[in-house]
């Protein structure tokens, strides 16, 4: 059996060596002052998250994608964390739930510890027990990047260029 | 028409000319290699099974779906449609198109932006959409390239990788009007980020592809690392999905499966940054997901062929292939590309178009190393050539040489012959180191040719006194029946008489089967499957009056005659047996002298501390027989140790028929492979095909490398006991 704290260590290993960031935030409070740090501008939150936070700005109804495209900073939640490869799964049946991880430059995820688990295996496990789940659930692992050009890395080519998840306690 | 769609004799041309794409290819294999091995070797750990054993295990989950194809789709199509989708089962290309043309004109919609589909190009979509008045515009960075360079992918996942960057800066800045650095990418991914912004948000539709169809939930699983995809399915209202229906699996938990070895075999990852799964249609948006067979079905009836459906396209068996490296996709392959393009275009485009890369493949066995889904493509390959040299495809100098090669009286004549003339060219000064020195032509150079030796094989071993027995052997007192190989016989004989001597010195007594010509390989390989037969029931003719040991110094015979002869006499039974009876018999030498032939270990030491390295037989190599490790013998026979070679089980270049009906393929490889040689710094370079020496050796003279080049067999013979 792994232990929460190996558990974590091992999501932390994943998520580096696919380029991703662990945020030094332990609670919401944490996760807001560290993403106003960040930027200037208001962080934008999506609709899970802006149930715990209660601040910064959610999409705009009607033209969610267009209102934030490019926008500096966003602040989302996971359902749960794979250990194994360093992923985080997103459920956003909407495109409103979507925006934010979809277009703003630096994206903050959060996840409780205690929603990490061991393998890919448990997570589709997940996913397939919970109706519905996978209306249009993504596992992301980093931040997007490409190798088309000469196979040179380049991060951040049409998603978020910097993936930074904080680990809730 | 543009470098990817020309005639195959045109593509073959042009990337041969390409000075870059080689060393480019180059480098990119060997970096995934290396990436592609640690990662499979993690996972090997982690779930404590070995790569064979993940492999088979998600093959036979994939096996049982595409036998009960029609009802997972039906279950797919229930569930999907439940969730809002509309699934609907297309069988041509055409249908397709037209299916999703209609789509758009009912809708008003005249761009659609696509993420990453293999099916899409397939049925040329773009092209054809744009005909129909609608505009695809390609999302996938590399894809984009493609398009706005009018070519198609050379890799299936790395569409783009035969672009430079100098190239790429040109044609992004004619599309986005600015000057490009291009040794700035950075600049040049964020500027087409920008470039194709505008694209999604004015789009009606966005169209993708999937890696998984999840029967148990109706979902659709799609593998990226950019995020267009989901930018693709997130803004317009419209929806397309395009997937062969091998897409099919039962459950997430396969899905899971599917996930351990792509990524990993694909790029090297543990996972792609975005695996996305979408089930139905979003609210107030519309979902069409078209299954196409194109060709499917028939692939699926087809005993030999059946098993590339299972292929998930991970690129991995490009990645490996010796002639991908020199040539590029857009001559290996048609739109698919790599060896499973060479099987799977035939049943999608039709086999004019899968014929002409058929002759780039060396059968080096590497693709099938590495697919995760255990698809046996050098099998396939093989069948298809066969099949396209039915169809009237293969080139007149082959069709006479092999006519020729398979009347043993004739060969021998000619063979006599050309030995008469080296023998003449020898006297008038043309040849020096055993090669001939007249001028050939520029595409020939890179390799010398041979000069017959006057004697062959088979009389230097019948005209000597018997090696006086070293060690008693577990075959001592036996006697063998030796199969010296037709190649070897005439151009190698003293490994022949070499292969003898081992055999003796094991205390074992050797015979030399009259008539005995050739197996059939040559002809086999090249698809010629009647010239095959006619050769190889003559050699178990030659072969079945005994109820002895056969040994050859030649492991390339051993396959042909264990893995070939039964697909030739698939459908005579009475030749089957006969067939199975000889080749039951047969050892390679380096088998027969670890098995009963074996000889102690240092037995052959003398003293001498040679600086030698081992090219080991890809073929074997690759079927995973242990007695391809001929270092590991000569090792343990002499006590001397070889210097390490890089990749020492990728193919030298011989390829058979290959490297005479390409040469710069040949070239290419062996380039590659000498390179590796000479970073050894070795003074005898060992291997153990006939064929590879004879094609080593000449590369070797031809380039003025220093070292000398042996049949294994040679070099231990070298080291018997001297006696009067
Ligand atoms: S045939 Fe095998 S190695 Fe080649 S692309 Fe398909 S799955 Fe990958």
């Amino acid at each position: 059996m792994t232990t929460t704290s190996e558990r974590t260590a091992l999501f932390a290993d994943g998520l580096r060596a696919a380029q991703g960031e662990l945020a030094p935030c332990r609670t919401w409070d944490d996760i807001w002052q560290y993403a106003i740090s960040l930027s200037d501008e208001t962080p934008v939150v999506a609709p899970a998250a802006y149930a715990h936070l209660q601040q910064g700005e959610l999409p705009d109804e009607n033209e969610p994608l267009r209102s934030i495209a490019d926008r500096s900073v966003g602040i989302t939640v996971a359902t749960l964390a794979v250990a194994e490869t360093g992923s985080v799964l997103l459920l956003e049946p909407a495109p409103i739930d979507r925006a934010v991880s979809l277009l703003t430059r630096r994206l903050i995820v959060a996840v409780a510890e205690s929603d990490i688990v061991d393998e890919l295996a448990d997570g589709f496990r997940w996913l397939a027990q919970q109706p519905r789940a996978a209306a249009y659930a993504t596992f992301v692992t980093g931040p997007s990047r490409t190798a088309d050009i000469e196979r040179s890395l380049t991060i951040g080519v049409q998603g978020p260029s910097r993936l930074v998840v904080a680990v809730l306690a | 028409m543009s470098a990817s769609t020309a005639p195959f004799k045109e593509r073959y041309r042009r990337s041969v000319g390409d000075p870059d794409l080689k060393p480019r290819l180059l480098a990119f294999q060997r970096s995934w290699r290396e990436s592609r091995d640690a990662q499979v070797r993690r996972l090997e750990q982690r779930t404590e099974r070995s790569f064979d054993e993940l492999r088979r295990e998600f093959a036979a989950v994939k096996d049982s779906t595409l036998k009960r194809i029609d009802d997972y789709i039906a279950e797919f199509r229930a569930n999907a449609e439940a969730a809002g989708a509309t699934v609907i089962e297309l069988s041509t290309a055409e249908e397709a198109v037209n299916y999703i043309a209609a789509v758009c004109k009912s809708r008003g919609i005249d761009l659609v932006v696509k993420s990453k589909s293999m099916v899409s190009e397939e049925i040329e979509l773009n092209h054809e959409l744009e005909q129909r008045g609608v505009t695809a515009i390609e999302t996938d960075l590399g894809e984009w390239l493609l398009q706005l360079a009018e070519e198609r992918p050379s890799h299936l996942v790395m569409p783009a990788i035969h672009q430079k960057r100098q190239y790429v800066a040109e044609i992004l800045g004619e599309e986005l009007g600015r000057e490009f650095d291009p040794d700035d990418i950075p600049t040049m991914v964020a500027s087409a980020r920008d470039g194709l912004r505008r694209h999604y948000l004015s789009a009606g539709a966005g169209l993708t592809g999937a890696n998984a169809l999840v029967a148990e939930t109706g979902s659709i699983m799609v593998v990226t690392n950019e995020g267009n995809m989901r930018l693709a399915t997130s803004l317009p209202d419209v929806h397309f999905v395009t997937a062969g229906i091998e897409k099919l699996i039962p459950s997430w938990n396969d899905a899971e499966r599917q996930l351990q070895l792509l990524p990993r075999s694909a790029t090297a990852q543990t996972l792609s940054t975005y695996t996305t799964c979408i089930t139905g249609a979003q609210p107030g948006k519309e979902m069409h997901i078209i299954l196409l067979d194109n060709g499917r079905r028939a692939m699926r009836n087809s005993d030999v062929i059946g098993d590339a459906l299972r292929c998930i396209r991970c690129g991995a068996c490009a990645n490996v292939c010796p002639p991908y490296q020199v040539v590029g996709g857009h001559t290996f392959g048609h739109i698919y590309t790599g060896a499973i393009g060479l099987v799977n275009t035939t049943f999608h485009h039709g086999i004019a178009d899968a014929a002409g890369p058929q002759g780039l493949c060396v059968s080096c066995g590497a693709c099938h190393t590495v697919c995760p889904v255990d698809i046996p493509l050098p099998k396939q390959i093989l069948e298809i050539r066969h099949r396209s040299h039915q169809a009237g495809h293969a080139p007149l100098w082959e069709r006479v040489a092999l006519r020729l090669w398979a009347r043993p009286r004739l060969f021998h004549h000619m063979m006599g012959l050309a030995a008469l003339g080296s023998g003449f060219a020898r006297l008038i000064g043309l040849v020096r180191r055993d090669h001939l020195r007249a001028p050939l032509p520029r595409r020939l150079r890179w390799r010398s040719i041979p000069a017959l030796p006057m004697r062959p094989g088979r009389s230097l071993v019948e005209s000597r006194a018997p090696e006086p027995r070293l060690a008693d052997s577990p075959a001592a007192g036996q006697t063998v029946d030796l199969f010296a190989q037709c190649l070897a016989d005439r151009l190698l004989p003293t490994a022949v008489d070499s292969t003898a001597k081992l055999i003796e010195a094991g205390g074992a007594s050797v015979q030399l089967p009259e008539s005995q010509h050739c197996c059939g390989l040559p002809a086999f390989d090249a698809g010629d499957w009647d010239n095959a037969r006619r050769m190889a029931k003559h050699t178990i003719e030659a072969l079945e009056d005994s109820e002895r040991e056969i040994v050859t110094p030649a492991p390339s015979c051993v396959i042909s005659m264990q893995d070939h002869w039964p697909r030739l006499f698939a459908d005579d039974a009475e030749w089957r047996s006969r067939a199975a009876a000889v080749s039951r018999r047969v050892h390679d030498l380096a088998d027969w002298l670890e098995g009963p032939g074996r000889l102690p270990d240092g037995c052959l030491s003398n003293g001498e501390a040679a600086a030698w390295t081992a090219h080991r037989f890809c073929q074997t190599s690759n079927r995973g027989d242990a007695w391809g490790r001929i270092d590991t013998l000569v090792e343990r026979l002499t006590g001397e140790a070889a210097l390490p070679l890089d990749e020492p089980d990728v193919c030298c270049g011989f390829g058979g028929l290959t490297s005479l009906a390409a040469p710069e393929v040949g070239a290419g490889i062996l380039e590659r492979k000498l390179s590796c040689i000479a970073d050894t710094g070795c003074e005898t370079l060992i291997t153990n095909n006939p064929g590879c020496v004879i094609h080593l050796r000449a590369g070797a003279d031809s380039s003025g490398a220093s070292h000398q080049t042996l049949h294994y067999a040679d070099f231990l013979a070298a080291r018997l006991p001297k006696h009067p």
